[in-house]
């Protein structure tokens, strides 16, 4: 037996010389890093492939079940109406435009993950570009990191204004237990001061066009999402949500190039910086959706969409057109998304003053493709129903067709994936939405803001109005509908935890606890340190 | 109870009946002889294992479990795995429910012990190791015998590969001296005898009047099932040549199959050719045994068995069919999910693989005791895939090419040593071992068809070939081992053997790069102890019991403990598209093997020289450091799920079998062999410690749901994996009947099972465990009787305890969808109009079912040359005994992934096979 042992010793020793594996299929992390160009995409670039996303709640705008739908569904923009089998889905659309969400929707999570996904892709590129800076001048290495710290920054932005409390980590490399929540405020402040620490190093350029910043967080780019931050800094900087007591945006304040302002001050003043760097109206308002907006002067930040060069996904045509109309266009559809009454009413629909935004954003009524009549399955015309729209529409004669569907966006004839691939790119963040803000900020000022008002309602030749926070609310949503900012909109204006639209206000809602959504409870699980939102489940 | 299950449970009694009568009036007529089946199983010898096990001793053996040639041959002898089915207790053969045909293609030996993989069983053919596909390639006529390994002492002799059981498959050889020809065919018809009965087109028409609902009535009458099936058609040959000498001798066979299925188009063929040649030199001292075969096998299968049979089952029946299919239909994309059943029969997903295995294996016998067996075997496979959807189907079209290669080479060296002393014997061996495996594979996907008439055949005439559409890839993995086995015996009453295997893999963790498995094993023949020895009635009777290891690297790839970056995302970099390299997982090195630890007890017996046989086992198995997708916290982690070896799993279970042969006459037998196994799996953890760090899944996972109009990622999730509870339960809302609307509709009444006013349809919600989707008892029978000339063959096999869940009739019998989806014929009257989930259609799946019946004559010839001839009829799938309300009980209830337990509109139409078979030897 002890002569047996030996000789399977050595037979150890000697096979386990042959217990290799050679990969040919992937690189390691010496491979992959080895110039300065091969560092910058594999450690920078590559980030931007996680802006839009082609799976269900990844990108922050394109696909389902994520950062858009949270902030859209749940509002009194847009829904998605159960329509007999169809889009009941156990309850997830109904649950969000009613605010039933819990912290155990799966969903939700989903888009936790996300978020933080990028977050820690963040850190690792911090961490690579830090141990392989040898392969790039300072210069360059400074330039990256910056950019990474803002594409950080930006997503930070988005985890704040959704869950509220939630840890802010800079590191790769960390344990659980360094996972803790910050106060709402202090993540506030985290993203501005990153935001305005890293300012210096980005590029002084547009994103949407085509060329070396393409799709890149860029210097306007970061003034806008800055803009929206102060714009929002009452709601961010408070950190009981469900007091009733907001800070007011005069006390709240920043420090924008040296110079201490307050929250609206603030505001104000990156909208302008858009301004002189030479963002305009697009004197036609549908050409920041066709097809190529590349060339928009108005769009600031933008997901690129190519057919064939990227993988970038846009699904809200698709997903809300009735089936017949996405067959007329060469495709399917989903028959789900449609807008509001409190959206039809807003734009006038069915009065004389329709607003001249309406036909650009939505298909109501008979529907026309290549002058031919779109034709339901039973060979009747296709007509949309604006007004027929409830939460539940099953055995309603409108089932299929109630809702006003969503425009916007030019169709791509040429898009693959049943019209889910169109080469649109998203529009993030837009100049109009930036002169929209510093109405706001002005009026919140005790300044008159009908002047930036005004512009983005005579470029569409609509009548002058005065800039009231009740007129700019109103036309936030005629300017902006299907543009993912309502929920964010409606929060600021105090309205998104009252009845509204066809939805009440559930009973114990009137603290606002849904203004933040809670930690998805499997987060708390795996964290246990995690504290739950005010008003949810432990 | 409503009332079509109980109409379709009348039928199914009736149809007992019937068949019952059947069977009886067989008997009556027919008196058989047969071959006490499990018996070979007790008296098992040594020539037909591997010298492997020869290295075991002659007491274990009898716990091995064999099935060899004589069984092997009845009913249409499709793959080797059906003749598989039912023979073994504790071995489940089955489809897993997604791929090839809904044939058997799984194997699962006392229960899933994985939940990441690893779960098919070790096949070794010839001694080369191989897996289900290959053996699935071999023509049943071609194999001498099965042996399924399931016991501890069994199964650590194979290491890191051993723990979900082995198939040792020894195919025949050339016999020492007979010359013989042998030719064995078969040909059959398959027939569809059972199949959904939806609204025909006049009903379809009038009760969506009378709901006033608007349908399109195209003009035509369509019935599907017509349209889309056929009379299925199987034929299959086979020739052997084999002849020799005391010194050689050889053995060739060719063998082709080519089945039809009842679905038009599709079916599979297979090619086979094997040779091999024994030879002995030098004296006794030098024995070599070459062999080598090769199959080519081509499928054709549906691209997608849901929307095949959900179409065919709810597309508007007045739609046309034939030529006007194409011209004049217009898809209704209100039915999303759906489309016309003939135009789908366009779609192709064709396979065609490749294999080639050869062996060498070198005997030297030194001395009477001491042996050496040097072998070498290599093995090439490549399959071919090839999807294409027309643009009827899908918007611009479809194609998708994959090809895949996989070489494996294997060498090793055995010294066995033996040697007897008085009532004393030994046997001791070694064995080194050395294993490559390597991999590649390329494929890709394009689309923007202008032209339908490429099929996949010319890519290029694709205009879209997106990014991440085209990939190859390529890996390679070692395994060497080294092992040891000692066993002694004493006066062939007493005997004990160890073993000590140690594994080592290039695919596991730096750290943990060896692993052990170790056995003991020990048995007691009481039949030769004095007391029993004369006492004629008990013929045989031993007990015996096992503990030992066995490992799993079935959860892990190659590379899987390397952090490496590749071809992630494409972004614009200098203004046009680029690729990045990225980090796409979290990623472990700490990775080991997943171990199961198995103890076994048992006991056989016969009485009167094995007229009736029993035999009895106990075991109990434990699944440690089991490899599972952890749920890791977003942050730190950058992705959500980290592979490790954390959690732990049991199966235990009871196997009995019985044998009685209550006839043996020199012109009459009659035996019947019953084999019983009861199974029980539990899930015991998935929580542990990674790094300091405490770490678990959840409690309850979805792992499969309902797919369909309406159902798209609601609260529709079915089957889940709960820890404490056997691995895939049904969790569902409860119902507590039906409940009529203000419409006059039905609504499934959910209960508020917590209480708290309002019905929760989520994971934890108002949800309770229903039942568990694997059998808790599986049977397996054989009746087989003789009389002169005449034999008659009967297999039955059944399951108990477990539960189907009935998503085919959920959505066939809710009227929500209709008219856009057709209904059952009974669904109008019914008026149920939903579609929750609820345990309102999770129904019992026991069932028998009497796989074949054959019916064979052999003969008697007195020409010159024949030998012997011999004719045979049979019928397959004859009948099933069900409560199962749904088309069939013979779901996947076995294999842990989406489908198991679920029926969801994907069930093959329910076929019989009548068939003739010949064999002729010359």
């Amino acid at each position: 037996m002890r002569k047996i042992s030996a000789i399977s010793a050595v037979c150890i020793l000697m096979l386990s010389g042959c217990l290799s594996e050679d990969s040919r299929s992937y690189l390691t992390e010496e491979q992959a890093f080895t110039n300065s160009q091969n560092l910058y995409i594999n450690s920078v670039a590559f980030l931007y492939g996680y802006i839009g996303g082609s799976s269900e709640s990844q990108g922050l705008q394109g696909t389902c079940r994520g950062v858009y739908d949270y902030n859209t569904m749940t509002t009194d923009e847009a829904l998605i109406p159960i329509r007999g089998g169809d889009w009941y889905d156990g309850g997830l659309w109904e649950n969000m435009y009613q605010h039933k969400w819990t912290e155990d929707d799966a969903t939700l999570y989903q888009t936790w993950k996300y978020l933080y996904k990028m977050v820690m892709l963040c850190n690792q590129s911090l961490s690579d570009l830090e141990k392989y800076a040898h392969l790039a001048t300072v210069e360059e290495i400074g330039q990256w990191t910056a950019e990474v710290r803002a594409i950080r920054a930006l997503f930070y932005f988005y985890i704040m204004d959704m869950f509220g409390r939630v840890p802010v980590v800079t590191e790769v490399d960390i344990s659980v237990s360094e996972v803790v929540q910050s106060e709402r405020s202090e993540v506030m402040r985290f993203v501005y001061d990153e935001m305005t620490a890293v300012l210096p190093y980005l590029a002084n350029q547009r994103s949407n066009h085509i060329g070396r910043y393409y799709g890149r967080i860029t210097k306007p780019v970061a003034w806008f999402l800055l803009a929206k931050l102060a714009l929002n800094a009452e709601v961010y900087a408070d950190d009981d949500w469900t007091d009733g007591i907001r800070p007011d945006g005069k006390d709240i304040t920043f420090e924008v190039d040296g110079i201490e302002m307050n929250a609206w001050q603030t505001c104000i003043e990156y909208c302008d910086k858009l301004h002189a760097f030479g963002y305009v109206l697009e004197p036609i308002y549908p050409d920041n959706f066709l097809v190529h907006n590349e060339n928009s002067l108005e769009n600031i930040f933008t997901i690129p969409l190519d057919n064939d060069l990227y993988r970038n996904q846009f699904w809200y045509l698709f997903r809300s057109r009735h089936y017949s109309h996405g067959g007329a266009l060469g495709g399917a559809s989903e028959n789900g998304t449609c807008a509001t009454l409190h959206t039809m009413n807003v734009y006038g629909y069915g009065t004389e003053e329709v607003d001249a935004r309406f036909i650009y954003n939505f298909y109501a009524g008979e529907v026309f493709v290549d002058g031919n009549q779109v034709l339901l399955h039973t060979g009747e015309p296709l007509v949309y129903m604006p007004m027929e729209v409830k939460l539940n529409l099953t055995a309603s004669p409108y089932e299929k067709t109630a809702g006003a569907r969503m425009a916007k966006y030019e169709v791509d004839r040429k898009s693959y994936s049943d019209g889910r691939q169109p080469d649109n790119d998203i529009v993030l963040f837009r100049y109009a939405d930036a002169l929209l803000m510093k109405a706001e900020a002005q009026v919140r000022n005790g300044e008159d803001g009908s002047e930036a008002f005004n512009q983005v309602r005579s470029r569409v030749e609509m009548p002058m109005k005065e800039a009231t926070l009740e007129n700019i609310i109103d036309e936030r949503l005629l300017e902006l509908v299907w543009e993912g900012w309502r929920r964010n909109d409606m929060i600021r204006f105090g309205y998104f935890h009252k009845s509204y639209d066809m939805r009440t206000a559930l009973p114990e809602e009137a603290n606002a606890y849904t203004t933040v959504f809670p930690i998805p409870s499997r987060a708390i699980d795996l964290n246990p340190a995690h504290k739950q939102n005010h008003g949810y489940k432990d | 109870m409503h009332r079509n299950r109980i109409e379709l449970c009348k039928k199914h009694l009736i149809f007992a009946r019937d068949v019952n009568h059947f069977i009886i009036s067989s008997m009556k007529r027919l008196t058989v002889i047969g071959i006490a089946a499990i018996m070979s199983v007790m008296s098992l010898q040594a020539q037909i294992i591997e010298e492997r096990q020869q290295a075991d001793t002659s007491s274990v053996k009898a716990r091995t479990a064999v099935v060899e040639g004589d069984r092997m041959n009845q009913g249409i002898p499709e793959t080797p795995l059906k003749s598989l089915s039912g023979q073994v207790a504790g071995v489940n053969v089955s489809t897993d429910g997604s791929e090839r045909m809904a044939m058997l293609n799984s194997v699962r030996v006392r229960g899933t012990t994985s939940i990441t993989g690893g779960n098919d069983p070790l096949v070794i053919i010839d001694g080369i190791s191989s897996d289900l596909a290959t053996l699935s390639t071999i023509f049943p006529a071609d194999i001498a015998s099965f042996t399924v390994l399931k016991n501890a002492s069994e199964t650590a002799q194979y290491g890191s590969r051993g723990a979900s059981g082995v198939i040792v498959v020894n195919t025949k050889r050339g016999n020492a001296q007979k010359f013989s020809i042998s030719y064995d065919g078969h040909f059959g018809v398959e027939s569809i005898y059972k199949s959904l009965q939806m609204l025909g087109p006049e009903e379809y028409l009038s009760t969506a009047g009378a709901l006033g609902l608007n349908v399109k009535d195209f003009g035509y009458r369509t019935y599907y099932p017509d349209i889309v099936t056929r009379p299925g058609l199987v034929h299959n040959h086979h020739l052997a040549f084999s002849g020799g000498n005391e010194t050689s001798n050889y053995r060739a066979s060719i063998g082709y199959a080519d089945r039809n299925n009842v679905i038009k188009g599709y079916g599979d063929e297979n090619l086979v050719a094997k040779l091999n040649i024994n030879q002995k030199a030098f004296g006794d001292l030098l024995s070599i045994d070459f062999g080598m075969f090769g199959s080519s096998h081509k499928i054709r299968d549906l691209f997608d068995y849901q929307m095949m049979f959900y179409s065919a089952a709810t597309q508007n029946p007045t739609c046309p069919t034939g030529d006007a299919a194409y011209e004049n239909w217009v898809k209704n994309n209100t039915a999303a999910y759906i489309n016309h059943p003939e135009i789908l029969l366009e779609e192709k997903n064709d396979e065609k693989g490749l294999n080639f295995n050869t062996h060498l294996k070198l005997g030297f016998d030194f001395t009477k005791d001491l042996r050496l067996v040097v072998f070498g075997a290599y093995s090439y496979s490549s399959v071919e895939n090839a999807e294409f959807c027309p643009t009827w189907v899908w918007a611009q079209g479809q194609a998708f090419r994959k090809e895949a290669k996989t070489e494996n080479i294997l060498g090793n060296a055995t010294l066995s040593y033996r040697h007897s002393w008085g009532a004393h014997q030994l046997k001791a061996s070694l064995l080194g071992e050395y294993q490559r495996v390597a991999g590649s594979w390329f494929q890709t996907r394009v689309s923007g068809f202008t032209s339908n008439h490429f099929h996949y055949e010319n890519i290029g005439a694709a205009t879209s070939r997106p990014y991440g559409e085209t990939q190859s890839f390529s890996d390679n993995s070692a395994l060497a081992s080294v092992m040891s086995s000692l066993s002694y015996s004493y006066d062939d009453r007493y005997s004990v053997t160890l073993t000590t295997r140690a594994d080592g893999s290039s695919m596991v963790g730096d750290m943990h790069t060896w692993g052990f498995f170790p056995s003991v094993s020990a048995s007691w023949n009481i039949k030769n102890e004095g007391f029993l020895k004369d006492v004629s009635a008990v013929s045989q009777m031993n007990i015996n019991a096992g503990y030992g290891r066995s490992g799993n690297l079935g959860g892990i790839s190659p590379f899987s403990t390397m952090e490496l970056m590749l071809p992630g995302e494409v972004v614009p970099y200098e203004g046009s598209s680029t690729i990045t390299l990225n980090r796409m997982r979290n990623t472990n090195p700490d990775l080991e093997w997943e171990m199961r630890s198995t103890f076994n007890v048992g006991a056989s017996m016969g009485f009167w020289k094995n007229r009736l046989a029993l035999t009895l086992e106990y075991y109990y198995s434990k699944t440690t450091d089991m490899l599972y997708q952890y749920d890791v916290p977003v942050p730190p982690f950058k992705y959500d799920k980290l592979l490790a070896n954390i959690g732990s799993m049991s199966n235990s279970g009871v196997e009995t079998g019985v044998i009685v042969t209550p006839l043996l006459k020199d012109d009459m037998e009659l035996n019947i062999s019953l084999n019983l196994a009861w199974q029980k799996n539990r899930l015991l953890s998935l929580s542990g410690e990674y790094r300091g760090m405490q770490m678990s899944a959840a409690d309850i996972v979805p792992v499969g749901s309902l797919i369909g109009a309406g159902m798209n990622g609601g609260n529709n999730n079915i089957l889940y994996q709960i820890v404490g509870q056997p691995l895939g339960v049904f969790y569902l809302p409860h119902c507590t009947g039906l409940r009529v609307d203000e419409n006059g509709n039905y609504k499934y009444d959910i209960k508020d099972k917590n209480d708290d006013g309002s019905i929760d349809m989520s994971d934890g919600g108002d949800r309770y465990i229903a039942g568990q989707a694997t059998p808790k008892v599986t049977l397996g029978s054989n009746i087989n009787f003789r009389w002169k000339d005449l034999d008659v063959s009967v297999q039955i096999n059944g399951a108990f305890g477990h539960k189907i869940y009935n998503g085919t009739s959920l959505a066939y019998m809710n009227m929500s969808n209709f008219p856009d989806y057709n209904v059952l014929k009974e669904a109008p009257a019914r008026k149920i109009v939903d579609q929750n989930v609820t345990d309102y259609w999770l129904e019992k799946g026991d069932y028998v079912n009497i796989d074949y019946l054959t019916v064979g004559y052999n003969i008697p010839v007195k020409a010159r040359y024949v030998s012997s001839l011999r004719v045979s009829a049979s019928i397959d799938n004859l009948a099933t005994i069900t409560g199962y309300s749904g088309l069939t009980p013979m779901i996947n209830s076995y294999v842990f992934n989406r489908t198991m337990g679920i029926d969801d509109k994907r069930s093959y139409p329910v076929s019989r096979t009548y068939s003739l078979g010949l064999s002729i030897r010359f």
